[in-house]
């Protein structure tokens, strides 16, 4: 067997059963003649507000929407090829939605709203942006010991000062697990090869807890069981943080990655129109108002008339967007993530077999 | 003379719109072969463009795939043994710069196989592999055409040695994009360059053709008759053309006089023979008016008198008709019928035959004196034997009123190495030198006591010169004149001459 396919299965062979299993939510009339499959790694607690807006404005469509974890849409993407279920698919995890792309599984839209996207939010207009949000540090702010940190420097001098206190009390992606896991850590990686090494180092050390989803590391530093969730979806952290007391958002000084959530269409997509539909409705003014006032994601084109609003990134450093071009395939290249993970898993001791 | 038109026939204005339509164009020509020269020249350009573009679209995308290539040839390493690639995110980096260009890739050693990138990317370059040299080259993959660069190079260790093969493809999306964008511009030019050539050419082919519309229009607004020079300025173009027009218009306006000296001529040399005709015919009339009442046998016979003078006017009037007919019948011939090969015996002995009587009443014995078989020409019979006629007549009329008549006339023909002689040999009085020239000239007469149209010479110069013949005029030994005319031999082998 060819090495790639051994990886992948090793990688799907706990998740396969459950993720495909799962029933699709429905939205809209359902005596509406037309059907819009969507396939998302996007909570539907940020979510479902739009598909109710968008199924009230065109009431003739009904959406189901899958939500599926990064890793596992871009297999399922592959795997479904043939004979698409989905029409449209939406992920975070940027790199392998463009990896998709770049490998010939999407297909070409265009309308007034891509065209008015400006091209750094798309590619070869079959993949589109249609938010950009930071990437975050959350803290529980009881049982963080000393002050907050403001940036990975002062988070890594907390972790040597408070050994004990941090131990097993630091959460963060699986990489393994999380497309989007590992694109951010590959991007840290990318930005500041030294620190990144030395958080690695500190979390493997302190034996840091690795998890598949953001809302299950969110709940836990909610909890208190962590103290800190490391490299967190913005948006998800934001809406929690604003509902949540003990929480606490950080965007790290010294960078803040901005990451953004991408959709396409698979070829051969059934009901491809409707998947048009839906993605110049994410696109309106809209939909991407509504992002920003209900407090469901951070738009691309953000209103900033209220300065105190937290759906504004107002990054205390310099911002690092993850570019949605080629380079994107860098970090997916067999040898290098193959090589990035391994030395994940040894820098945090977990053997391949866990 | 001049030669007229056969059929000449007045062209309805119809008929003459119609003729115009389908004559060709001077300048639809010269406007059509302009225009198709800078077609075809545009074309190649065009052609050539569209190969320059691509190949520029080429050249400068290929920078960038080399570039990337080369920073993913400088990463490949070996570690423990084992080939390794830790791809440097400037190399994509350098690659995105062809914005929406999908990038497929594949490294392997040909010992350890496949390293990392696209498994199924089994690219070969169309040229044998040789060791660092980078090769380019298109090849479908994935769908659509990719521009791949290929390198394959040696990596060596202390412990081992592998040799290490990268492909590198982007599609061709920016390449055309650019190849069109260039291709478009120069398009656009070369296009425009062609529409203001064929532009000149239009305003030119204008331009040149003007000066003909103005000696056009110079000749077309001239008064009846006027065949005075044309005096506007023209280019040296049309200079010789203009030239050629005044000499035609020249030559036609000697034609013109010598027509109408030539009318006024002839209505002269018929009027006097018409009026001495018609004061002997009033003659004879008061003759048998006075004599009505005696029987006097004088009446009768002067009578009888005057009436034969009129038979004598009748018939010298006669000759003179048939004299200037003959003359027109021949000027015809000559600008109408061409020269054939012919016997010049011919003509000559059936006019010495026609002659000998007329001569014989005036006294002269007209000889012929040939022993030639066959005297071949080139030329035409009726007006040799006119002019023949011409030559004998004259000779008979001038060999002497007076009492020492002379009584012979000797036609000679002789044959020389190319050419036939013919003598009209007469022993009249002769013809003063300083008169020689001028017995050519038309309704030139030597004397005018002896009868004569004046006509007959004129005539005879005329067909010799159209004949290309030589005529001289000699003295006769001891008195008396020779008319020389030579004649060149016909020759099979020439055809002419």
């Amino acid at each position: 067997m060819k090495p790639v396919s051994i990886w992948v299965m090793f990688l799907l062979i706990p998740f396969m059963s459950k993720a495909w299993a799962t029933d699709p939510v429905w939205f809209g009339d359902s005596n509406a003649p037309r059907v819009l499959y969507i396939n998302s790694a996007m909570d539907l607690a940020s979510f479902e507000p739009i598909l109710r807006a968008f199924v009230v404005q065109h009431p003739t469509i009904k959406v189901a929407y899958r939500d599926v974890n990064t890793l596992e849409l871009y297999y399922l993407t592959i795997k479904e090829q043939q004979k698409p279920e989905a029409s449209l698919v939406i992920s975070s995890a940027m790199d392998l939605h463009l990896k998709l792309v770049n490998d010939g599984y999407a297909q070409s839209y265009q309308s007034s709203f891509t065209d008015r996207l400006p091209d750094n939010f798309k590619w070869r207009n079959q993949l589109f942006a249609f938010s950009l949000e930071p990437i975050v540090m959350l803290v529980n702010k009881k049982a963080f010991p000393g002050d907050l940190p403001e940036d990975r420097q002062s988070l890594l001098q907390t972790i040597r000062q408070n050994e004990k206190t941090m131990t097993k009390r630091i959460g963060t992606y699986d990489i393994r697990q999380s497309g989007v896991g590992y694109l951010l850590a590959s991007q840290d990686a990318r930005q500041a090869d030294v620190t990144w090494g030395r958080l690695l180092e500190a979390f493997g050390s302190h034996d840091v807890q690795t998890y598949c989803c953001t809302h299950d590391i969110i709940d836990d530093v909610a909890s208190g069981k962590l103290v800190l969730g490391y490299n967190l979806l913005g948006s998800y952290a934001s809406q929690r943080a604003q509902e949540d007391d003990r929480l606490k958002m950080i965007l790290p000084k010294d960078y803040t990655l901005m990451l953004m959530r991408a959709a396409l269409i698979p070829k051969g997509a059934p009901n491809s129109e409707d998947a048009g539909v839906f993605l110049d409705f994410l696109l309106s003014d809209n939909a991407q108002k509504m992002m920003q006032t209900q407090g469901l994601l951070f738009p691309i084109w953000p209103d900033s008339s209220s300065p105190n609003d937290p759906y504004v990134v107002n990054a205390p450093g310099p911002t690092g967007v993850i570019e949605l071009d080629q380079q994107l395939l860098v970090g997916r290249d067999y040898a290098k993530q193959k090589r990035f993970i391994r030395n994940w898993e040894m820098a945090l001791e977990i053997s391949e077999d866990d | 003379m001049w030669q007229k038109s056969l059929n000449h026939q007045n062209l309805s204005k119809e008929e003459e719109e119609n003729a115009l339509k389908k004559a060709p164009s001077l300048r639809f020509r010269f406007i059509l072969a302009g225009v198709l020269v800078i077609g075809i020249i545009a074309g190649l350009a065009i052609n050539l463009i569209f190969d320059y573009s691509q190949k520029l679209a080429d050249l400068s995308y290929d920078r960038l795939l080399r570039s990337a290539l080369l920073q993913m040839d400088e990463n490949v390493g070996l570690m423990r043994n084992e080939v390794s690639i830790d791809i440097p995110w400037s190399a994509f980096a350098t690659l995105a710069q062809a914005d929406e260009d999908r990038v497929f890739y594949k490294v392997e050693s040909l010992e350890q196989g496949f390293i990392t990138g696209y498994q199924d990317l089994n690219s070969e370059p169309p040229q044998p592999p040789k060791i660092d040299q980078i090769q380019f080259y298109n090849q479908e993959y994935s769908g659509e055409m990719v521009r791949f660069a290929w390198i394959q190079r040696h990596l060596t260790d202390p412990e081992t040695a592998q040799t290490v093969r990268i492909v590198l493809g982007q599609t061709r999306l920016s390449r055309e994009e650019m190849a069109a964008a260039v291709t478009q511009k120069a398009v656009e030019v070369v296009v425009f360059i062609a529409l203001v050539a064929i532009t000149l050419i239009i305003i030119g082919s204008h331009l040149v053709l003007r000066p003909l519309h103005r000696i056009e229009r110079a000749l077309e607004e001239r008064a009846m008759g006027d065949l005075t020079p044309i005096v506007i300025n023209t280019p040296k173009e049309t200079h010789h053309l203009k030239v050629a027009i005044n000499h035609f218009m020249a030559r036609l306006q000697t034609n013109l006089e010598q027509l109408e000296n030539y009318t006024a001529d002839a209505a002269h040399q018929l009027r006097t023979p018409l009026a001495s005709l018609k004061a002997l015919a009033e003659n004879a009339r008061d003759i048998t008016s006075f004599g009505d009442h005696s029987v006097d046998g004088t009446a009768s016979e002067r009578q009888r008198q005057a009436l034969d003078n009129i038979v004598r006017q009748c018939d010298a009037l006669s000759q003179t008709v048939t004299l200037l007919l003959n003359q027109a019948v021949v000027s015809h011939r000559l600008q109408t019928h061409r020269l054939e090969p012919m016997d010049l015996l011919i003509p000559i002995a059936a006019s010495c035959r026609e002659q000998a009587v007329t001569a014989l009443h005036q006294g002269v014995h007209l000889s012929l004196d040939c022993d030639l078989k066959e005297t071949l020409i080139l030329g035409d019979s009726f007006s040799i034997q006119q002019m023949m006629q011409n030559l004998i007549e004259n000779a008979v009329r001038y060999s002497g009123s007076n009492a020492q008549k002379a009584t012979e006339v000797i036609v000679q023909v002789n044959a020389f190495e190319r050419f036939y002689r013919i003598k009209v040999i007469d022993y009249g009085d002769g013809i003063p030198d300083d008169e020689k020239e001028r017995v050519f000239e038309r309704f030139y007469r030597g004397r005018y006591d002896i009868a004569g149209s004046g006509v007959g010479l004129a005539m005879v110069k005329d067909i010799v010169d159209h004949h290309s013949a030589r005529l001289q005029i000699l003295d006769t030994e001891p008195k008396g004149t020779t008319f020389q005319v030579d004649f060149a031999k016909f020759r099979f082998d020439e055809g002419v001459l």
